[in-house]
C-alpha cells in the first residue's frame, strides 16, 4: 500500500477540480474497491478526493416518471428504495445478489460503475497484467482461468466485470450523468464500460468527470423479472455466470424482454438478439433456449471456463423462465 | 469416584468461561497486545516459486517515513537451526532458517523483512522494496499436474492383500484426489517479541497451539536455556494444525527486536498467511478393494501420494485410520510423499485421515453399489468388533450404535436407493452416508490448582485453548472436585510459565489435561485437608482421609468448614497442589478410537447446476463429553469445515510457474452462513472410563473424518456421478 | 458548508467523530485505515483484523448505525460520523442482549469473529428493512466469516433475540 495525500470535497465542481489538477488522483466514495486495490498495490493514486460530503444521496422520481439516483446512495439504500422496489426490482435483486451486507453498506451506485475485475493476475502487482500494467501481457490466458470472461475478451484481456448491479442496469437501461470540467453530460449506461480490446486498461469513458446520477429507463408494463446467479458457494461470491431477465407478457405471449448477463463477461452485457428473438414469442423453455444460444454464440471458452456456457445457458433459461412466471403472477 | 460431589459439573452444559472476555473484546489475542516502544515487521514475500534471490534493491523502501531497518539476506543474524524433534518437543513447521540463504523455494517465501515505527509505514515500505530473481525451470506445481510417484515413506501389511485381491469375485479399484485445503484461521500468525535483561532474557506472544513447542525452538535456534524463554498465547483465532509448530515469520520477528533493541510484532498479512503458513498438502489416493459376494471385505490396499515442499519432508498419512476400519484379514497401505515448489504443508485438523477417510468411505460407497447392498448394511457387515490392526480390544466402541441412531433421526429406512429418484420440485435429493474415526491419544501433562484465601481457586496449566473450550472443561474439572463454583474458578492457560501442558492438537488436550488437573486438585484438597487436620484446625485431630469435600467446604462429623475459613484461621494466601498425568499401560490392552457417522442430504438442482448440503444428522462416540454444548460445537464446526473440503476449497496454483493464485479469503472458499446446512448432531454418551478417569475422549477433529465422503456419496444418489476429486465444483456435474 | 480542504501524505489530518457515544478528534495520516487507527492508535483491539480486504467480516463496526467493514473505509471518510465498536455494546456493564444470546448458545468457538458477527447482528435485527426469516438472516450474515463453523449456534443466537424483542414489542404469540 502506498501513502497518499488526501482532499475532501465540497462541492461537485470542486471535486472536479482537484481531479483535474491531479492526473494521479482518485475519487473515493465508499472504498470498497479503491481501499482494496490501493492495499494490494494495484491502484496506487497520489490523492485520494473524498465526494462523501456532495450532495448526491438521493433517489428521485423526475416528471416523467423515470427514477435519477444519485451517485453516493448506497448499494443497501438502492436496493430496499421503495420506488426501485416498484419499478425495477430487477435492480434490487441484482444488488442484493452481491457482495456483503457490510459492502453493501459502505458500497455507492456510482462507486459500482467503477468496480474492477476480480481477475487474481490483475490484483497481483508481481503479475503479467495489460489492465494493469499495459503491454506487460495477461497471464490469465494461458493460466488459471476458470473465473475468466467467455464473451467479450480479446488477446490482451479476459478480466470479467464482476458487477451484479451492472447486469441489472444493462437490462433495464440507464443513462449515466457525469460532471466535467466542462460541465454535465449524459451518456448511455450501454456505452459507458468499454471493451477490452488492445487497451484493457482504458474501462470507461470519463474524462476527468464524476459520475453524479444515474437515470433509470422507464419500466415494462406488466413485468417480471428474475436475477439469477450461480457461484460455487451460497453467498458473498462473484457470479460464475448471471442473468438478469424482464419480460412483458401480453397473455402468454413476451411482449418485450430484456436480458443481460454477468460473470461471464467484460463487460455488463446485453444480449439484444436474444431479446428480439424473444419478442412475441410464446414464453416457453423453447423460447428460453433459443434466446440463451443467440447469447451464447459468439462465446469463446478459454482452458478452465469452457463450463460457463453452458452455465450461462442455464441462467438464462431460469431467469427467463422466473421471470415469466412472476409477469404471469403479476398479470393475473 | 467418591470424590466427585454432586450436583456433577462435569458432563453439564456449561456456558464458556472465557465467552464473556471474548465477545465484548477483551480477549486478548496476540495481535492485540501492544508494548511501550514496540515497532512492527512485514514480511516482503517472494513472487517466484524456485530460482535464485540475485539482489535486493532497498533504498526507495528504506527513504520511506518511519523505517527502522530491514532484514534479508544479507543482513540477518547466524542462527541456529531448531533440530526439530517432536520427541523432545522442539519440533518447527519449517527447518529452513528466515533468510537462510538466496534460494527461493516458494512463491510467497519471505526475501526480507521491513520494520518500521507503524504498522502502515512497514507496510508502505514492504512494497518499495525492489527484488530481482534468477526463475530456475524444471518448476514442480504439484502431483496433480504430474505422474510422478516421489518416494515411499510407510507402508503397512497384514495378511495378503494383493493375493486376496485378485481372486475376490468383487473387485474394486479406484483414484481419489484431494486440493490442497487452507486452513485461514480467522487470527492470523502473529509474533510479537521482546528481549529483556540484556537480550539475555526472551518473551514472546505468538498465536499458538503449543507454547512449549515454540519456547524449546526459539531456545534453541537463539541459542539459550528454555527457561530464559517465554511464550504467551492466551487467546488464539483459531489454528486446525497451523499453529501447531513455529514457522519463520517468529523466527525473523525475534530477531529483529534483538537486532535492533526494541519489541517487535509481526502480523501476517491474509495473503502470505496462506502462502507461509502451511495447508492441507493436496493428495492422490488409490483404493482397491476386494469383496465377497455377501459383502464381506476380502482385501482393502490403501496407496496414498501426498505433497510435501522442497525445504521440509511434511507426510499427511492418508492410511492412518484405514487398517482399523474394517474386520478385514488383507490390508495394505502405503504412503508416498512428492516434493513441489509449494509452501511447506502441515496438519490440518484431522491431518492425513481427513483425506483418508474420503477416500476409504467413498470405496465403500461405490462398493455397495457394485453389490447392490444398503451402503450401511455393508458397514455394519465388516464390522470391527476388535482392533484388527494391534489385535486388541477396543476401549469402548459404539460405532454401530452412532450408525443406527444417526440412520433413524436421518430417515435412512425412507430413501430410495435409484439413482435421481428422490425429487422434490426443481430440486433433486441426493442421500449419503459415511463413518467417522479418529484416533484418542492422550499427552504428559502438568497441572497446578491453588486454593486461595477468597475462596476461589487458581488452575494452572501451560496447554492452550484454540477454541475447543479448555478453560471451560478446566474450570469444570476443579469446581466437579472441590465444589467450588465454575465462576470462582480462575483457569490459567497458555503460558510457558506454568506447568508444561500438551499442544493443542491431534484431539488429545482433554485427555491429556484434565487428569493432570485433577491429580493438582486432589493435591491441593488433600494439603487444606492436612491443614485443617492439624493444630488449631477446624477438624484437629482428625485424619485428613475422614473429611470429605462438598461445596466448597470440608466436612466431617456432621460440621462443615468453607475453604477461606479454614485458610484464613491459618493466615494462610492458599495451598498449592501440582499434579500430572500421563498415558500409562492402557495401550498394551486396548485400542482406543472416536467413531461416528454422518447422514447427508444433498439439494441438486440440474436445471441450474446448483449443489447444496441440505441437511446433515450425526452421530460421534467420543466417550463423555466434558462440556456437551462446547463439545457438539465442535462437531458442527467440523461439519461446516467438511463442506468446504467436499464443494468449495482448494488452493489454485498456476501450473506453469507454482505461483499461488488465491490466497485470500474471497477466492479460496470457504462456507459462509448461507452454506450452512440443518445440523442435528447427537453425542453418544458412553464414558471411556479405561482412557481416562473422566471417560472422555477428544471430539476436535473426528467431525471431520467422514463428511466429505458422505457429500460425495450423497451426490452420486442425486446425479449418477461418482466423483472422486475435491472439491466437487459445479462444472464437474453439469 | 465546509471548506474544501487538502492534505499531502504525511500531514496529520483532523478528524472529529463520536466514537462509543464520545465526541473525539483525532490526527491520523490521509491514508490512515479506520481498522488500523481503532487498534494501534485509539487501542479499541475488540474490532479485529481477520483479512483487511473486506472478505471475512472480522472488523465489523457501526457507521452511523450501518454495519461496515473498518478495513476497508479510511479514518478521515468517518468526519462527523459515529462509530461504534464491539467496546460501545455492552452499556453499564451489562451484556448487549445479542452478547448473551451468543454466550448462551455457545455461538462462538475461537471467539476471533465474534465481534464481527455480533456487530452485524445487532444492525441487523435493528435494519427492518432485512426480513426475519432464517434463509434472509443467512444470507445477511454471510459477510462474516466464521472459520471455526459456529454458524448454527449464531443463527440460533440471532433468531432468539428477535423472539424475545418481537415478544416484547407485544407481538403476542411469538
Amino acid at each position: 500500500m502506498r501513502t497518499f495525500a488526501f482532499a475532501r470535497a465540497d462541492s461537485v465542481a470542486r471535486a472536479v477540480e482537484h481531479r483535474q489538477a491531479e492526473p494521479g488522483s482518485a475519487f473515493v466514495a465508499g472504498g470498497t474497491t479503491l481501499l482494496d486495490l490501493v492495499k494490494l498495490d494495484v491502484m496506487q493514486p497520489s490523492r485520494v478526493i473524498d465526494i462523501n460530503a456532495l450532495p448526491l444521496t438521493t433517489v428521485e422520481r423526475l416528471p416523467d416518471d423515470r427514477l435519477r439516483i444519485g451517485a453516493l446512495v448506497t448499494n443497501t439504500d438502492l436496493a430496499y428504495h421503495p420506488d426501485v422496489l416498484a419499478d425495477h426490482p430487477l435492480l434490487s435483486q441484482a444488488i442484493l445478489a452481491g457482495a456483503s451486507t457490510q459492502v453493501r453498506n459502505m458500497a455507492t451506485t456510482g462507486g459500482n460503475l467503477m468496480q474492477r475485475t476480480r481477475c487474481p493476475y490483475f490484483r497481483d502487482a508481481a503479475a503479467a497484467c495489460n489492465k494493469r500494467e499495459p503491454g506487460s501481457g495477461c497471464d490469465a490466458r494461458h493460466g488459471v482461468n476458470r473465473m475468466h470472461a467467455v464473451l467479450g475478451g480479446s488477446r490482451e484481456c479476459v478480466a470479467v466485470h464482476p458487477s451484479d448491479m451492472c447486469v441489472a442496469l444493462a437490462a433495464i437501461g440507464a443513462t449515466l450523468t457525469l460532471h466535467g470540467p466542462h460541465g454535465e453530460r449524459e451518456i448511455d449506461f450501454a456505452h459507458f464500460h468499454r471493451l477490452p480490446g488492445t487497451t484493457p486498461h482504458l474501462e470507461h469513458d470519463l474524462d476527468d468527470e464524476l459520475i453524479v446520477a444515474v437515470t433509470l429507463a422507464p419500466p415494462l408494463m406488466p413485468l417480471g423479472t428474475a436475477y439469477v446467479k450461480l457461484r460455487d458457494r451460497a453467498s458473498f461470491e462473484f457470479a460464475l455466470a448471471s442473468a438478469g431477465a424482464m419480460l412483458s407478457l401480453d397473455e402468454d405471449l413476451i411482449g418485450e424482454a430484456r436480458l443481460a448477463l454477468g460473470g461471464v463477461a467484460t463487460k455488463p452485457w446485453r444480449c439484444r438478439e436474444a431479446e428480439a428473438l424473444l419478442a412475441g414469442k410464446r414464453a416457453d423453455t423453447a423460447a428460453f433456449a433459443a434466446a440463451a444460444d443467440v447469447a451464447l454464440a459468439d462465446a469463446q471458452p478459454l482452458a478452465h471456463n469452457a463450463f460457463k456456457i453452458p452455465l450461462a445457458r442455464q441462467a438464462i433459461v431460469r431467469a427467463l423462465r422466473e421471470a415469466a412466471r412472476r409477469a404471469g403472477e403479476d398479470a393475473t | 469416584m467418591s470424590d466427585i460431589t454432586e450436583p456433577h459439573v462435569v458432563g453439564r452444559r456449561t456456558p464458556r468461561v472465557d465467552g464473556v472476555d471474548k465477545l465484548t473484546g477483551r480477549a486478548d489475542y496476540t495481535v492485540d497486545h501492544r508494548l511501550e516502544g514496540m515497532l512492527y515487521g512485514y514480511p516482503v514475500p517472494a513472487s517466484i516459486a524456485h530460482g535464485t534471490l540475485e539482489s535486493l534493491t532497498l533504498d526507495a523502501a528504506r527513504a520511506m517515513p518511519g523505517v527502522v531497518d530491514i532484514l534479508h539476506h544479507g543482513h540477518f543474524p547466524d542462527l541456529h537451526r531448531s533440530p526439530n524433534s517432536i520427541r523432545q518437543g522442539d519440533a518447527v513447521s519449517e527447518v529452513r532458517l528466515p533468510f537462510e540463504d538466496d534460494r527461493i523455494h516458494y512463491h510467497g517465501q519471505y526475501i526480507a523483512l521491513v520494520v518500521a515505527e507503524t504498522f502502515a509505514q512497514a507496510r508502505a515500505a514492504a512494497f518499495r522494496v525492489e527484488a530481482r530473481y534468477h526463475q530456475e525451470a524444471g518448476v514442480m506445481t504439484g502431483l496433480a499436474a504430474s505422474d510422478d510417484e516421489g518416494e515411499e515413506v510407510r507402508h503397512y501389511t497384514r495378511g495378503e492383500p494383493e493375493l486376496a485381491f485378485g481372486i475376490a469375485p468383487v473387485i474394486l479399484d479406484e483414484t481419489y484426489t484431494m486440493a490442497a485445503e487452507s486452513h485461514l484461521p480467522l487470527e492470523p500468525h502473529a509474533t510479537l517479541a521482546e528481549w529483556r535483561e540484556a537480550n539475555q532474557r526472551l518473551v514472546v506472544h505468538e498465536s499458538t497451539q503449543g507454547v512449549f513447542y515454540q519456547r524449546n525452538a526459539l531456545a534453541r535456534i537463539f541459542d539459550l536455556p528454555p527457561e530464559r524463554v517465554e511464550v504467551i498465547s492466551h487467546y488464539i483465532g483459531s489454528g486446525f494444525g497451523n499453529k501447531l509448530f513455529m514457522w519463520p515469520h517468529a523466527v525473523a520477528t525475534v530477531a529483529a527486536a534483538r537486532m535492533l533493541g526494541r519489541p517487535v510484532k509481526t502480523v501476517l498479512p491474509r495473503q502470505q498467511d496462506m502462502m507461509t503458513t502451511g495447508h492441507r498438502p493436496a493428495s492422490r489416493q488409490r483404493i482397491r478393494l476386494g469383496a465377497e459376494l455377501d459383502g464381506t471385505l476380502a482385501s482393502i490396499q490403501h496407496d496414498s501420494l501426498t505433497e510435501t515442499s522442497s525445504v521440509d519432508r511434511y507426510v499427511d498419512a492418508c492410511g492412518g485410520a484405514t487398517p482399523s476400519a474394517y474386520a478385514c484379514d488383507s490390508v495394505a497401505t502405503r504412503q508416498r510423499i512428492l516434493s513441489v515448489h509449494h509452501g511447506t504443508p502441515c496438519p490440518m485438523r484431522a491431518p492425513g485421515e481427513a483425506s483418508g477417510v474420503f477416500a476409504l468411505e467413498s470405496a465403500i460407497d461405490e462398493l455397495a453399489v457394485a453389490l447392490d447392498m444398503d451402503p450401511l448394511a455393508l458397514r455394519l457387515k465388516n464390522y470391527a468388533h476388535r482392533d484388527p490392526q494391534r489385535g486388541l480390544q477396543w476401549s469402548s466402541k459404539h460405532l454401530d450404535r452412532c450408525l443406527e441412531s444417526a440412520a433413524e433421526r436421518f430417515g435412512w429406512a425412507s430413501r430410495d436407493p435409484a439413482i435421481g429418484s428422490m425429487g422434490d420440485g426443481d430440486e433433486i435429493i441426493g442421500q449419503g452416508m459415511a463413518s467417522a474415526t479418529w484416533f484418542a491419544g492422550r499427552q504428559p501433562c502438568a497441572a497446578e490448582v491453588t486454593l486461595r484465601a477468597d475462596g476461589s481457586v487458581v488452575a494452572a496449566c501451560g496447554t492452550q485453548d484454540i477454541g475447543t473450550g479448555t478453560y471451560t472443561i478446566v474450570a469444570q474439572t476443579v469446581a466437579e472436585l472441590t465444589g467450588v463454583p465454575v465462576e470462582r474458578v480462575e483457569v490459567r492457560l497458555g503460558e510457558t510459565r506454568l506447568p508444561a501442558g500438551p499442544l493443542s492438537g491431534g484431539s488429545m488436550t482433554t485427555a491429556s489435561a484434565l487428569p493432570a488437573v485433577a491429580a493438582a486438585t486432589r493435591e491441593a484438597l488433600a494439603a487444606l485437608k492436612e491443614v485443617a487436620t492439624g493444630p488449631g484446625g477446624h477438624f484437629a485431630g482428625l485424619a485428613p482421609a475422614a473429611l470429605d469435600v462438598e461445596a466448597g467446604t470440608l466436612q466431617a462429623d456432621g460440621r462443615q468448614a468453607d475453604f477461606a475459613e479454614i485458610l484464613a484461621r491459618h493466615r494462610l494466601s492458599g495451598v498449592t497442589g501440582e499434579g500430572s498425568a500421563a498415558p500409562g499401560d492402557e495401550r498394551r490392552e486396548f485400542s482406543f478410537r472416536s467413531f461416528g457417522a454422518h447422514f447427508v442430504e444433498v439439494r441438486w438442482d440440474p436445471g441450474i447446476s446448483r449443489l447444496r448440503v441440505a441437511r446433515v444428522v450425526s452421530s460421534i462416540d467420543i466417550g463423555r463429553a466434558i462440556n456437551p454444548v462446547a463439545a457438539r460445537n465442535q462437531v458442527e464446526g467440523a461439519i461446516v469445515m467438511g463442506i468446504g473440503m467436499g464443494l468449495l476449497e482448494g488452493l489454485d496454483y498456476d501450473p506453469r510457474d507454482a505461483r499461488l493464485i488465491n490466497a485470500n479469503a474471497s477466492d479460496y472458499r470457504i462456507p459462509v452462513h448461507a452454506d450452512m446446512p440443518e445440523i442435528d448432531v447427537e453425542l453418544l454418551d458412553y464414558p471411556d472410563y479405561r482412557f481416562n478417569e473422566f471417560g472422555a475422549r477428544g471430539i476436535g477433529e473426528i467431525g471431520l473424518t467422514g463428511i466429505a465422503a458422505a457429500i460425495a456419496n450423497a451426490v452420486h444418489h442425486a446425479t449418477g456421478k461418482r466423483v472422486r476429486d475435491l472439491p466437487i465444483t459445479l462444472e464437474t456435474l453439469l | 458548508m465546509q471548506e474544501t480542504t487538502a492534505h499531502p501524505p504525511e500531514a496529520a489530518v483532523t478528524v472529529r467523530l463520536t466514537l462509543n457515544g464520545d465526541p473525539i478528534t483525532i490526527e491520523v495520516s490521509p491514508s490512515a485505515i479506520l481498522l488500523d487507527v481503532l487498534r494501534e492508535q485509539l487501542g479499541l483491539t475488540g474490532t479485529k483484523k481477520g483479512c483487511d480486504h473486506g472478505q471475512c467480516g472480522a472488523c465489523t463496526v457501526h457507521v452511523d448505525g450501518r454495519a461496515m467493514n473498518a478495513c476497508l473505509r479510511l479514518a478521515v471518510m468517518c468526519e462527523g460520523q459515529a462509530v461504534t465498536t464491539i467496546e460501545g455494546l455492552a452499556e453499564a456493564g451489562h451484556l448487549h442482549p445479542i452478547q448473551q444470546a451468543f454466550l448462551d448458545h455457545d455461538a462462538f468457538q475461537c471467539g476471533y469473529c465474534s465481534p464481527g458477527q455480533i456487530m452485524s447482528a445487532v444492525a441487523l435485527l435493528e435494519d427492518h428493512r432485512i426480513a426475519g426469516d432464517v434463509a434472509t438472516v443467512r444470507e445477511a450474515m454471510s459477510g462474516n466469516l466464521c472459520r471455526c463453523g459456529a454458524y448454527q449456534n449464531i443463527l440460533a443466537a440471532i433468531q432468539d433475540v428477535r423472539l424475545r424483542r418481537h415478544a416484547q414489542e407485544g407481538g403476542g404469540d411469538a
